[in-house]
């Protein structure tokens, strides 16, 4: 096997830059298989609100209840169809943080005028 | 199992490290979050103050879980595009991404047909009250990003059939996707927000605020 030629610190380091650069960009992506299985799990859960809808619940159980579920749903697309679950940390933190702003304005919202929400 | 995908175009190097236009899109949707949010408040706010128009419930709950199906399987069919065209499986990416396109067509028609049925059965329009107001321009915004998505996935198709859309190039198809998905997160809260849990139990809720008026002289 050939010696490796030198090529300075800084050659080498932009090199090891290099290949971490692609080892960042070779993202793992779940399979159709997988795809379709969360798709079942989607069907499901919206059964399931569905069917929570028309069962005799009282009113917060029943807000809680599709609040989680919806939330389910909410993670399954964010993390596998839209990736975020495999992609780079900082897609997360570029969607969430306006995220975190969109519910505290909401919540402000509905504290601002909690006379007028029953 | 799992595929490795390497984007081409997300190897030219950016002072972060990250594709740009992916960035982008991803800064994109945080700032459609924040549009969305404070209309689906601003509903819950001041859905039951209407003081004229219909008070009962409105909604039609099964046709709305079967639209709500439609688009959770057009993001489905989405997704399979993209894993199509990043496989260089070209006829699986013009099938999956004409499904999708159809698909949001259907949540279309499904749109179009509660918002008649509204307005012929319930005389219920933007114009109504403070309900149809806050309901028909939640939803109708929802409505037109589903149409700029159609218009965006036809394009993409008929693009491919030019040469235009190859696996090189898939992330192209990513970034629509993204915006694809963002449309349906967005219907998966206000499926969950405003249909079922506004609609529950929202006779009861109105008539309290009737009374509540008519306590204030109102």
């Amino acid at each position: 096997m050939a010696p490796t030629p030198w090529r300075g610190w800084g050659a080498s380091r932009m090199a090891a830059q290099h290949d971490l650069h692609h080892e960042e960009h070779a993202e793992k992506h779940p399979s159709p298989r997988r795809y379709i299985q969360i798709a079942v799990v989607l069907c499901v859960v919206t059964l399931i609100e569905f069917l929570i809808f028309y069962g005799n619940m009282d009113s917060a159980t029943m807000t809680g209840i599709i609040l989680m579920l919806s939330a389910l749903k909410f993670i399954l697309v964010v993390g596998y169809y839209m990736h975020l679950k495999f992609d780079n940390w900082r897609f997360s933190a570029f969607f969430f943080f306006p995220f975190i702003i969109m519910i505290s304005i909401m919540v402000a919202l509905m504290a601002l005028f909690s006379n007028l929400t029953r | 199992m799992q595929y490795i995908v390497r984007s081409p175009e997300a190897e030219h190097a950016t002072s972060t490290g990250l594709n740009n236009r992916k960035l982008l899109m991803w800064a994109f949707l945080g700032s459609d979050a924040m549009f969305f949010g404070p209309l689906i408040a601003t509903h819950l706010i001041y859905r039951t103050e209407s003081i004229q128009g219909p008070i009962e419930n409105v909604f039609n709950i099964p046709v709305t879980t079967i639209s709500t199906f439609v688009l959770l399987m057009s993001s489905l069919a989405m997704v399979l595009a993209l894993a199509g065209i990043q496989q260089g499986k070209m006829g699986m990416f013009r099938f999956w991404t004409a499904m999708t396109a159809l698909l949001g067509m259907v949540f279309i028609g499904f749109q179009m047909f509660e918002f008649t049925e509204f307005a012929h059965k319930y005389g219920l329009t933007p114009r109504t009250n403070l309900f149809g107001s806050t309901f028909l321009t939640l939803t109708g915004f929802h409505g037109a990003h589903v149409t700029v998505g159609v218009i965006w996935l036809w394009s993409l198709l008929f693009a491919s059939f030019r040469g235009k859309v190859k696996q090189e190039n898939s992330l192209d198809v990513e970034i629509a996707g993204l915006y694809w998905h963002f449309v349906d997160i967005v219907w998966i809260v206000i499926f969950g927000v405003i249909y079922l849990v506004g609609a529950y139990g929202v006779e009861e809720r109105v008539l309290n605020g009737a009374h509540a008026l008519a306590g204030l002289g109102g």
